[in-house]
């Protein structure tokens, strides 16, 4: 048993040395570990711009036709930052032409119809299937209302009555997303990257290890020697590992970096952090991953001939993982006991509810643990058996 | 000591081995000689482990490889057919690795790899990365990389394939060095002038069965021959692997 553990540290630290010599894969690996975390960044701050900050602060545009037709209308919107422009002679072609957003048109007859207390119509020319005009629309509606109401109460107190009586409900809306929840709609994607690098972070090492050995031909002189094969793929497995450790911590300090340091206030309007301490906890739900990963990254070197042909196979891999990943995205899935059966399921989920701050079930973690960690061990016998064919030397058909 | 019996191997429907028989003693150059795809690298691929034999058996100085598999490997070096390095390796490392492999440590396997880089002279690529380096010198280092544990058996699968007229003649020294030294020697070849330049023992192999063996004088008088390269002609029923 000593001899053996000898043996597999030996090849152990060769593939390591090796693979870190290897300056290539290892800025391949370091850029894969970025990417998640920026690309995320990069899309929180252009959605907080666009849609999250505060409209208010920039002065509405209203084209208006017929402003003279009411003048405290207009003075009313001028006071809440609104700019009084004329209209072009017809709004409703410039609207679906998408010059303007919004047409305000006030009739002749406003300015009788309201002094004598009837509904005075005015008129809002609008294109609701445009995206880009809803915070105007809103906005202008919103105004009107408001302004509706003020002058209603006026009306009813001039008369003694006291406007409350028109409010037979008062809905008050408690909204508990806080900014974090708003925003964990993109972080939903989060454990997606996390997998990404789960499976990234030692591929190259154990493809060079394998299908990468087969291709520079030094696979049958190294396994002329007395090594039992189960100890080259433990070493050769052992040795993926801490390269895939390295990524996925680097991706999270990423992460860390990202939402702790850059001040993403500015871009959407409110601060923003991921508790440190959920970083750690979604470090080590991680780890299980990376064995399962390395597992059946060398099951399949075990049939590739070349390093190209392991790359594609291998390339596909954390697509598979990563597809509940992104339905998590839009479709919540609730973290039950069966879903953490599923080997790197489980950890999204996991992941998800670490992102949130929500409180975890132990159980949970520490079924979705023992599966994945079962689920690998079982692998890697896989693996010795087919390191033990014959086929290996030439790479199966 | 290596010994052959009986040796059949087939690779789906190509029969690769058909029962192939020959012994090859310590203190002697036994060469395999054949035309391409005569079964050579199929039989050393047996004798060092690599690949199981459908029927008959072989032994390395009386171990059974199926079943002491970790100890033959200990009593034999190989230069297979394939001999690829480690490119991000140094020449040193690359033949540590295999000694550690073996079980060496420290200041043994430093002096013996010294001993080797001096045997092969390779003083002046010792400490370089291998990428790059010419088949000559990449054939060195995998030699010196199977001899670092110093087997008693030693087994080459074309080890002057691709070799300059020098580093030919620097190799065959070699080899003749290790006779000398009382290990068993098996190299395989397909080309006549080789073996006969270096071999006292010599099994004609062609598709996958002996044709002739012993020494080049038992092969003459088999054949009925007066040179060898007739007596190759005569045992292979062909011309293939006479051109040079």
């Amino acid at each position: 048993m000593k001899a053996s553990l000898q043996r597999i540290s030996i090849v152990y630290k060769k593939e390591v040395l090796d693979n870190l010599r290897d300056r290539r894969s290892l800025i391949s690996a370091l850029i894969s570990t970025i990417i998640g975390p920026a690309l995320l960044l990069v899309m929180i701050v252009i959605v907080g711009k666009t849609l999250l900050r505060d409209q208010t602060e920039n002065k509405l545009k209203l084209h208006v036709v017929g402003a003279e037709n009411a003048p405290t209308l207009m003075l009313f919107l001028k006071q809440n930052n609104v700019e009084i422009l004329p209209a072009p002679d017809d709004p409703e072609t410039a609207i679906r032409n998408g010059d303007l957003n919004i047409v305000l048109v006030i009739p002749e007859d406003y300015g009788v119809n309201f002094e004598n207390g009837r509904p005075a119509t005015v008129q809002v020319i609008e294109d609701s299937s445009r995206q880009s005009a809803f915070a105007d629309i809103q906005r202008t509606t919103d105004l009107l209302e408001n302004y509706t109401k003020i002058i209603g109460s006026l009306r009813l107190m001039a008369r003694g009555i006291s406007p409350t009586v028109t409010e037979a409900l008062a809905v008050e809306t408690v909204d508990v997303s806080t900014p974090q929840t708003q925003v964990l709609v993109f972080l939903n994607m989060m454990p997606y990257f996390i997998i990404m690098v789960v499976f990234v972070g030692g591929m190259y090492v154990i493809i060079d290890a394998t299908a990468g050995e087969r291709e520079r031909g030094s696979l049958e002189p190294l396994l002329i020697n007395p090594v039992a094969r189960w100890e080259f793929v433990m070493g050769k497995v052992l040795a993926s590992i801490p390269f895939a450790i390295l990524s996925v911590f680097v991706t999270l300090s990423a992460f860390a970096l990202a939402f702790n340091a850059f001040p993403l206030e500015e871009y959407i309007g409110y601060p923003m952090s991921i508790d440190l301490k959920a970083l750690v906890g979604i470090f080590f739900i991680s780890l299980p991953m990376i064995f399962l990963a390395s597992a059946v990254q060398m099951i399949i070197s075990s049939f590739t001939r070349s390093f190209k042909e392991a790359q594609t196979y291998i390339g596909f891999l954390p697509l598979i993982p990563a597809l509940p990943g992104i339905g998590l995205a839009f479709m919540p899935v609730k973290a039950r006991l069966w879903t953490m059966m599923i080997p790197t399921f489980g950890q999204q989920l996991l992941i998800n509810q670490m992102m949130r701050g929500e409180s975890i079930n132990l159980l949970n973690i520490v079924v979705s643990t023992a599966v994945t960690t079962l689920a690998a061990v079982a692998l890697i016998f896989v693996a010795f058996r087919l390191y033990q064919r014959e086929r290996l030397l030439f790479g199966a058909k | 000591m290596i010994q052959v019996e009986n040796l059949h191997k087939s690779f789906g429907k190509v029969n690769a081995l058909k029962g192939v028989s020959f012994t090859a003693p310590n203190g002697q150059i036994t060469g395999l000689l054949g035309p391409n795809g005569a079964g050579k690298t199929t039989c050393l691929r047996i004798l060092y482990t690599l690949l199981h034999p459908d029927q008959g058996w072989t032994k390395i100085d009386g171990l059974n490889p199926l079943k002491d598999t970790l100890e033959v490997q200990r009593h034999i070096g190989a230069l297979p057919d394939s001999h690829g390095l480690y490119p991000r390796l140094t020449t040193r490392e690359n033949i540590r690795y295999y000694g550690q492999l073996h079980g060496l440590r420290g200041e043994e396997l430093e002096k013996r790899i010294d001993r080797l880089i001096q045997l092969l002279d390779m003083q002046d690529i010792e400490l370089r990365r291998t990428d790059g380096f010419s088949s000559g010198q990449r054939v060195k280092v995998a030699i010196a990389r199977a001899l670092v544990h110093q087997p008693q058996n030693v087994l080459l699968d074309e080890p002057t394939n691709g070799l300059d007229v020098m580093s030919t003649r620097s190799m065959r020294t070699f080899i003749r060095g290790l006779r000398d030294e009382g290990k068993c020697i098996l190299l395989s070849s397909h080309i006549m002038q080789e073996i006969s330049a270096l071999c006292d023992n010599i099994v004609i192999l062609n598709r996958g069965e002996v044709v002739a063996s012993g020494t080049p004088e038992d092969i003459l008088s088999s054949t009925g021959k007066l040179n060898l390269e007739d007596a190759f002609v005569a045992a292979i029923g062909s011309e293939e692997g006479l051109e040079r």
